[in-house]
C-alpha cells in the first residue's frame, strides 16, 4: 500500500463520498419504486374492486401509527452507520437485530471506532457481508424451501398460522419492546392509554376503530412527554 | 355464515393465488438485484478509497467476513419468522417486507391496521384478496416512508449532525419509546376480544419471549435473544393449533 499525500487522500474520500451518495441514493430510489410497484400492480391492474378511498384510509391509518418511528430511526442509526451505509441499511432492513450486530462485530475486529472513516468503511463492508448472507438464506430457505413447505403442509395447519400469527408476533414483540426499552413510565402510560381507547373510547365511538392505534400512539406520546422524568443533575 | 370458514373457498379468500403471482415474484427479485448492485458499487468504491480512509484491503475483507458471519444467526432467525408469515402474505411479499425492507413487527402491524380500516381481520374469512392487496399496499407505502426519510435525512444529518444531537435528548428516547410501545400494545390488545385462542396465543408468545430473553441474560447466550422472536412465534402457533382444535377459536 502506498502512502498518500493529504491532498490525494482528501480527494479520494470526496470521490468515495460522491460515488456512495449518488449510487446509494439512486439504488435506494430504485428499491423504493420496485417495492411499491408490486402492490400497485395488484391494486391497479388486477380488478380486485379496490376504491381509492379504501386505499388511502388504510395508508393514512398506517402513517398515523408509525410516523414517529420513521422520523426517529434514521436519526438514531446515523451516528453508528455513517452516511453511505444509511442507504444500505434502510433498504436491507432488520437493522437493529441483524445489521447493527454485524457492524459492531466488524468494527471491533479491526479496532475501528464508530463515526470515524475507518469505522464507516468497516460498517459498509460488514453490511455488504451481512447482505450477502441474508439474501442467500432468504432465497434458499424462504423463497424455495418455504414456498415448497407451504404447498405440502396440510391446509388446517396453514389456516391456524394465518389466523394466529398476528397475536403470536405481537405477544413476543410487546415483551421485547418493554424489556429492551427499559422505560417503565412510557410502558405504563401506553398500557393505560390503550386500555382506555380500546375499552372506553371505542365502545362509545365505534367509528374510531380504524384509527384506534394511531389515537393510542399520539395520546401516549403526549402524555409520556409531559409525564417524563427530568434527569436530575448530580448534586 | 359458517363458523370459522377455514377452507380456502372460492377465489375471494384464496390469498396465495394472488400473493404468489409472477409479477410480485419479479418485483421481489428486483429488490434483491438492487441490493446486490448497491453492494458491488459500494465495495468497489470502498476498495478504491481505502488507503485514504486509513484502512487496509485486508481489514476490508475482515470486515466483510465478520459482518457475514455475524449475520448468519440473525438471518436464520428472520427466516424462521418469515416462514411463519408465508401463509398470511405469500412468498414475494414476505421476502420483501419481512425479509428485507421492514421487519415482522412493523409489517404485520401495518397489515393489521390496514385490514382494520376495511372492517376485516387478517387471516380469517374476511381476509379477502382485496384486503390482502390493500394491506400489502399500505405496508409497502410504510416501508417507502422509511426509505424516503432516509433519503431526505441523510444529507441533512451529514451537514449538521451535531445540531440535531443538541435537541433535547429526551425527545429521542421518550417519544420513540412511547410511540413504539403504544403501537404494539394497541395492536396486541386489539387481538384479545377476537377469541380465547387469540388471547392464549398472545400470552404464550409473550411468556416464551420473556423466557428466552431471561435465559439469554442469565446464561449469557446472545443467540437466544436473536432467536427469541422465532421461538416465541412457533411455540405460540403450536399452542394456537391446540386451542383452535379444542374449539376456542373465533366464531364467525
Amino acid at each position: 500500500m502506498t502512502t498518500l499525500s493529504p491532498a490525494q487522500a482528501t480527494a479520494d474520500l470526496a470521490e468515495f463520498d460522491r460515488t456512495t451518495s449518488r449510487w446509494g441514493r439512486l439504488t435506494m430510489i430504485a428499491g423504493l419504486i420496485i417495492s411499491v410497484a408490486g402492490p400497485l400492480y395488484l391494486v391497479l391492474f388486477r380488478n380486485l374492486g379496490i376504491t381509492s378511498t379504501q386505499l388511502w384510509t388504510a395508508v393514512a391509518a398506517v402513517l398515523g401509527t408509525f410516523f414517529v418511528i420513521w422520523l426517529v430511526e434514521p436519526i438514531t442509526y446515523f451516528p453508528i452507520l455513517g452516511p453511505a451505509a444509511m442507504y444500505q441499511a434502510f433498504m436491507i432492513g432488520n437493522i437493529s437485530n441483524k445489521l447493527l450486530p454485524s457492524v459492531l462485530v466488524a468494527q471491533t475486529s479491526i479496532g475501528a471506532r464508530p463515526g470515524t472513516e475507518r469505522g464507516n468503511f468497516a460498517a459498509i463492508m460488514a453490511i455488504c457481508g451481512a447482505a450477502a448472507v441474508h439474501l442467500l438464506s432468504l432465497l434458499v430457505f424462504v423463497g424455495i424451501l418455504g414456498t415448497w413447505l407451504i404447498s405440502v403442509v396440510p391446509a388446517g395447519v396453514t389456516d391456524v398460522a394465518r389466523i394466529y400469527v398476528l397475536p403470536a408476533v405481537m405477544g413476543a414483540i410487546i415483551v421485547q419492546a418493554i424489556i429492551s426499552m427499559k422505560q417503565l413510565r412510557p410502558t405504563l402510560i401506553a398500557f393505560a392509554v390503550v386500555l382506555l381507547v380500546q375499552f372506553v373510547l371505542l365502545p362509545l365511538v365505534p367509528g374510531l376503530a380504524m384509527v384506534s392505534t394511531a389515537i393510542s400512539v399520539i395520546g401516549t406520546i403526549i402524555i409520556a412527554w409531559f409525564a417524563r422524568k427530568e434527569v436530575q443533575p448530580a448534586a | 355464515m359458517m363458523p370459522t370458514q377455514l377452507v380456502e373457498n372460492g377465489s375471494s379468500t384464496n390469498i396465495l393465488s394472488v400473493a404468489n403471482m409472477p409479477v410480485l415474484w419479479a418485483c421481489a427479485l428486483g429488490v434483491f438485484a438492487v441490493i446486490i448492485l448497491q453492494s458491488v458499487i459500494y465495495i468497489r468504491a470502498a476498495r478504491k478509497a481505502a488507503p485514504a480512509a486509513g484502512i487496509t484491503g485486508a481489514e476490508l475483507r475482515t470486515s466483510f467476513r465478520s459482518g457475514a458471519v455475524a449475520a448468519i444467526g440473525p438471518s436464520l432467525a428472520v427466516v424462521l419468522v418469515a416462514i411463519a408469515l408465508l401463509a398470511l402474505f405469500g412468498t414475494p411479499a414476505v421476502l420483501v417486507r419481512i425479509g428485507l425492507i421492514g421487519s415482522a413487527a412493523y409489517e404485520t402491524g401495518a397489515a393489521n391496521i390496514a385490514a382494520t380500516t376495511m372492517g376485516a381481520t387478517l387471516g380469517d374469512a374476511t381476509y379477502t384478496q382485496q384486503v390482502f392487496a390493500v394491506a400489502f399496499f399500505a405496508m409497502s407505502i410504510g416501508g417507502a416512508m422509511w426509505m424516503l426519510t432516509t433519503l431526505i435525512a441523510t444529507p441533512l444529518l451529514k451537514r449538521g449532525e451535531h445540531k440535531l444531537a443538541k435537541v433535547n435528548p429526551l425527545i429521542m428516547t421518550v417519544v420513540p419509546a412511547a410511540a413504539l410501545l403504544a403501537a404494539f400494545i394497541s395492536i396486541g390488545i386489539g387481538e384479545i376480544p377476537k377469541s380465547s385462542a387469540h388471547l392464549i396465543t398472545l400470552i404464550t408468545a409473550g411468556v416464551v419471549m420473556a423466557l428466552c430473553l431471561f435465559l439469554a441474560k442469565r446464561l449469557n447466550r446472545v443467540w437466544l435473544r436473536e432467536w427469541g422472536l422465532g421461538f416465541a412465534i412457533v411455540a405460540a402457533l403450536f399452542v394456537a393449533y391446540a386451542a383452535h382444535t379444542a374449539g376456542l377459536g373465533p366464531v364467525a
